[in-house]
């Protein structure tokens, strides 16, 4: 029975459940409390951030930077619990404790989710307290990567991980095809998508393995081709999110490109197939470059900057943010915490596994330091490069409906046959309604 | 072999639950014995040769039949198993391998430094442990007043105990969490133990534990009162007793329920130290959240082997349970 | 009841403090939070913005007009009516199998339980593998001279796996209730009939599917139960696709309270699935009385 501590934070309740029920199902009120200079509580506070990393070194790093703070601060906080949640049930599990009237005082934010949050009101504003905070440099944060979080002139989450789009090739296996290699097709500035599709269809057919995968699409999670069609600078909605835009011709072209390529050249796995890069089935992948580390030594491998679509080359990057919820029990602790978390010094810590969106630390030097998989040159090249100017992908603050709805209507176009314009028309005639709500 | 303890045992049930069940001929389990046992040599005597042939090459077509059907089965577990001795990549491969190119038990010992494991193995042991006990408990006290003792409300009482057996987890579980969260009770264990006892889960015991008790015969329990028994008396001295393999059934199903769950805790816990193991196999991911999935299956065959070696050795054990749990009727 | 005597009213009390357990958290921890969620169904609530307002029946009547919600019905009809169908079939078939005694029963009927105990996300994962276009089973079909279907890509195929997956997993445990119900058929009316001349066919009908329909009663009801709450192996197999095919009740529901955070509309879709789940059972168990042999 050892293990029944109950938590030190709050002290048992001692009112019968039948008792407390009625209590229950008022609404925990949100206090919008102002947040600056943290008033000192009456006796140290326990924070609380609910993450999605298991990883035992992450969390050890998270530990010492939370630890440090605490000594620095011993009125503030007593101590700061960084409380994982598993990656497939990290919103599940989030809400139920938003539901339940036990918000967490700070919490990693899918990006996905982004403009849900920032519009919700869930979260606190933490630019004062940023700007605030001595020695922070908030200029020294990239524009580009912030847009995603914030509303108006407030920034409702720091985006602590921008992790680029890239394409990793299987060098032995395009090599054996007799197709040319990409790092010297970007050198003569003749990397293309359409490069990129012929090199792959050949190389499928020749290793008898898959050509290109666009990672973690599956014909499911539809959200990443938008590291394809940014090349093409088509979108799935306008940038105010109120107009589809998946009818518009850029994103027409794109899409029929996309699914000739994948039934007619033979350059991506078929739906219901699905091929590992890392495992050594697929010449090319377009992941975030995070993801090296799953490389082990049983092929060559490199890794290039996303090609030029016709439109250009578009950068493409992945975030994740970290806010603080208004209904936690010390929202003004927590964006304390926060800043500190943050701040320059820090940021350069946790670039070891996030890419920070701080311009004085993105240089391939700082980050090879962290990514022993990558060279300077190449980080200097996808990572460095990658993050300029780069957009995410798509995001809404309706987006889990709409991501549902398009997957459940995009599933017409996977098939040989497919009418492209139909099926998209059919697509915004589906989301036009949610995008509007 | 083990099969004559079976065909006894079943016939020696039989004639205590036996409601309805025609008077045991003398000679019974013999017969069940020689059916049982040897397949061709001892054969009932009114059969021709011809027809024995033909039975014998019936019965390996069965068995045929019943290997081919193990293949989906068995191929999954199998896989899991031999994937936890394979490296990453070779896991990954579209066309699995039947058994690991190069094994190693590498992942095994990743197991226990990456996480507390020894700990949450502890925790769900235990938890799953007490509720199944608690259940035993409450089922079978329940269980025999709903069946054997009229008192008033019996019926609507029994009707909303019903209701927890048509209730999805999944419905409940965020004014759970609140009622849990208003105890000051998130991130320990009591709610993964009380609920279950109490709660939904348990009500199938019940039913299980009525049912039986309405197949039992009352002569003993007659029979206590008379040698001066109380109402609990003749509970905790003979209707338990006798109603030991019902309850074993109940115990197999409560066990398996606690060990397995997995949403609850996801919602309830937050600490490692106190995961259980369905939810701490989520945690074997890399730094980027992609599984490490030979440790993950690793993991996982840790957790299975021991139910499934307990399940082998119990298993006659359990079926002649709910044979004799009065499910059947 | 006025006449009842001090021993009765002991004994009622007996009675009443074995069910106060079970009672008592009956009521704390299904009645309760039933009552929770049929009082957040009048609600819109917004967990994020935190907005709790009562709108009165505004979920309800927005059911009769979502189109979402008519999919998954229909969706959740062919689902619950096949996983019962193969689900019995399937495991009557195996425990009349294991029932003959022949060599080898106790590891095949290990073998027909283990996916019960084996956990749910390793046995989705291994699944998932298998369904591909170019996975294990068509790779089977292929050597068989078979072009296998794209399974989880087509809305009847994907249906069938998700079916068939489920099945597989859970079957062992029907298997075993069947099996035990079958052990208590007296060998005494089988050899009657026998001597009387009936087939195997015959005597399986006349004799063992009677008695044990109680079984297959109480077999279908935890089986429709159980299939109302299938939840993670479509997550994982097709995410509910494709178009909406498998997006069952309880998916649906699930997406409406944790992904869409519309939890007003999702405690009114609980109360709608709580309120079939009720009706199915009071079905079953007044259709008993007709296809059950005898009664309790």
């Amino acid at each position: 029975m050892s293990a029944l501590h109950p938590r030190t934070r709050r002290t048992a309740g001692t009112a019968a459940v039948l008792g407390t029920a009625l209590a229950l199902t008022a609404c925990a009120g949100g206090t919008d409390a102002p947040v600056g200079e943290p008033e000192t509580p009456s006796e140290p506070v326990d924070l609380r951030m609910t993450v999605w990393t298991a990883d035992e070194t992450q969390l050890g790093l998270f530990q010492s930077i939370a630890d440090a703070y605490v000594a620095d601060n011993p009125e503030l906080v007593s101590s700061v619990t960084f409380e994982t949640i598993p990656f497939e049930d990290y919103t599940t599990a989030l809400t139920t404790q938003l539901a339940g009237g036990n918000a967490p005082d700070l919490a990693w934010i899918f990006e996905s989710n982004a403009p849900e949050f920032v519009a919700s009101g869930a979260l606190v504003d933490l630019r004062p307290v940023l700007e605030g905070t001595e020695g922070y440099a908030y200029d020294d944060l990239v524009p580009s990567a912030l847009s995603l979080w914030q509303d108006g002139e407030g920034l409702y989450a720091y985006p602590f991980s921008n992790s680029p789009f890239a394409m990793f090739v299987n060098t032995d296996q395009i090599e054996a095809a007799g197709q040319p290699n990409p790092v010297d097709l970007v050198a003569d500035g003749r990397w293309t998508f359409d490069a990129a599709r012929d090199i792959a269809a050949a190389t499928a057919a020749d290793s008898g393995k898959q050509g290109l995968v666009v990672r973690d699409f599956d014909y499911q999670a539809w959200e990443n081709l938008a590291t394809v069609w940014s090349g093409w600078k088509a979108a799935p909605w306008s940038a105010d999110g109120t107009q589809c835009t998946f009818t518009e011709p850029e994103m027409v072209d794109a899409m029929t490109w996309f699914h000739d390529a994948v039934f007619t050249d033979g350059a991506l796995p078929t739906p219901g197939t699905t091929a590992d890069f890392f495992a050594g089935d697929a010449a090319m992948t377009i992941t975030q470059i995070s993801r090296a580390s799953s490389l082990d030594d049983s092929f060559h491998w490199d890794i290039v900057p996303m090609p030029e679509g016709p439109a250009g080359k578009q950068n493409v990057v992945g975030q994740a943010g970290v806010g603080v919820f208004a209904a936690g029990e010390h929202p003004d602790v927590a964006a304390d915490f926060l800043a500190y978390f943050t701040n320059a010094e820090n940021a350069e810590q946790l670039a070891a596994y996030f890419p920070p969106p701080r311009q004085s630390l993105l240089n391939g030097d700082s980050l090879a330091a962290a990514n022993p998989k990558l060279t300077a040159d190449q980080l200097e090249a996808v990572v460095v490069e990658g993050v300029e100017d780069a957009v995410t992908k798509p995001a809404h603050k309706n987006f889990a409906k709409l991501s549902e709805t398009v997957r459940a209507e995009l599933d017409a176009l996977w098939v040989e046959d497919a009418d492209v314009e139909a099926v998209l028309a059919d697509t915004c005639s589906a989301i036009t309604p949610l995008l509007e709500d | 072999m083990k099969s004559d303890v079976k065909a006894d045992t079943t016939s020696d049930v039989l004639s205590v639950a036996g409601r309805g069940a025609p008077a045991e001929p003398p000679g019974a389990p013999g017969d069940g014995v020689t059916r049982d046992g040897e397949t061709g040599g001892a054969a009932p005597r009114r059969r021709g040769l011809g027809a024995r042939a033909r039975g014998r090459l019936t019965r390996w077509l069965l068995v045929l039949v019943l290997a081919v059907l193990s293949v989906p089965f068995v191929f999954p577990t199998w896989w899991m198993a031999t994937s936890s001795l394979k490296p990453m990549s070779e896991i990954l491969r579209r066309v699995p391998t039947i058994w690991p190119q190069d094994p190693s038990l590498e992942a095994y010992g990743r197991v226990f430094t990456l996480q507390p494991f020894a700990q949450q193995y502890w925790n769900s042991l235990y938890i799953a442990v007490l509720v199944t006990i608690g259940t035993m408990l409450v089922a079978a006290m329940a269980g025999y007043a709903f069946a054997r003792i009229r008192f008033p409300g019996a019926n609507a009482l029994f009707v909303l105990v019903l209701v927890g057996l048509l209730v999805p987890s999944e419905v409940t579980i965020v004014p759970l969490f609140r009622i849990v969260n208003s105890l000051g009770l998130i991130n320990t264990h009591w709610p993964l133990i009380v609920i279950p006892v109490l709660g939904a889960p348990a009500v199938l015991a019940v039913f299980i534990m009525r049912q039986f008790f309405l197949g039992l015969p009352t002569e003993l329990e007659e029979a206590g009162r008379i040698d001066g028994l109380g109402r609990w008396g003749v509970f905790w001295r003979i209707a338990v007793p006798l109603s030991r393999s019902a309850l074993g059934a109940v115990a197999i199903f409560t066990f398996l329920k606690s060990w397995n769950l997995y949403l609850e805790p996801v919602v309830y816990l937050s600490s490692k130290e106190n995961f259980t193991l369905p939810q701490a196999l989520t945690q074997y991911v890399d730094a980027y959240g992609g599984p490490m999935w030979n440790v993950q299956l690793a993991a996982t065959t840790l957790t299975v082997l021991p139910v499934l070696a307990v399940f082998l050795v119990a298993q006659k054990q359990f079926v002649q349970g709910l044979a004799h749990s009065g499910l059947k009727g | 009841m006025a006449t009842a005597s001090a021993a009765v009213r002991r004994d009622w009390l007996v009675g009443y403090t074995m069910v106060a357990p079970v009672v008592l958290g009956s009521l704390a921890f299904v009645v309760l939070p039933l009552g929770m969620v049929v009082w957040y169904s009048l609600h819109e609530w917004n967990v994020l913005a935190n907005t709790f307002t009562f709108v009165g029946a505004e979920n309800y009547q927005r059911m009769a007009s979502d189109p979402g919600l008519a999919d998954a019905l229909a969706a959740t009809v062919w689902f619950s009516i096949g996983l019962v169908v193969v689900n019995i079939a399937l495991a009557l078939l195996l425990a009349v199998l294991l029932n003959q005694k022949l060599p080898g029963t106790t590891t095949f009927r290990t073998f027909f339980f283990s996916p019960v105990v084996v956990s749910l996300v390793a046995w989705t994962i291994v699944w998932s593998f298998l369904l591909q276009a170019d996975g294990g089973i068509n790779g089977f079909l292929e050597q068989a001279g078979v072009q296998g279907p794209n399974w989880l890509r087509h809305p009847t195929t994907a249906m069938i796996a998700v079916i068939i997956v489920q099945v597989f997993k859970n079957v062992g445990l029907n298997m075993i209730l069947f099996l035990a119900a079958l052990q208590g058929v007296p060998e005494e009316l089988q050899e009657a009939a026998r001597l009387d001349g009936a087939g195997a066919w015959r005597r399986f009908r006349s004799i063992t599917l009677p008695l044990i329909s109680p079984t297959i009663l109480l077999v279908s009801i935890i089986t429709i139960v159980g299939s109302l709450e299938v939840f993670a192996q479509i997550d994982v197999l097709t995410g509910g696709g494709p178009g909406n095919s498998t997006t069952v009740l309880v998916y649906y529901l699930y997406q409406q309270a944790f992904r869409f955070n519309e939890f007003g509309y999702a405690s009114a879709l609980a109360v709608l699935l709580f309120v079939i789940v009720l009706v199915l059972t009071l079905l079953q168990w007044q259709s008993r009385k007709r296809w059950v042999f005898h009664e309790v």
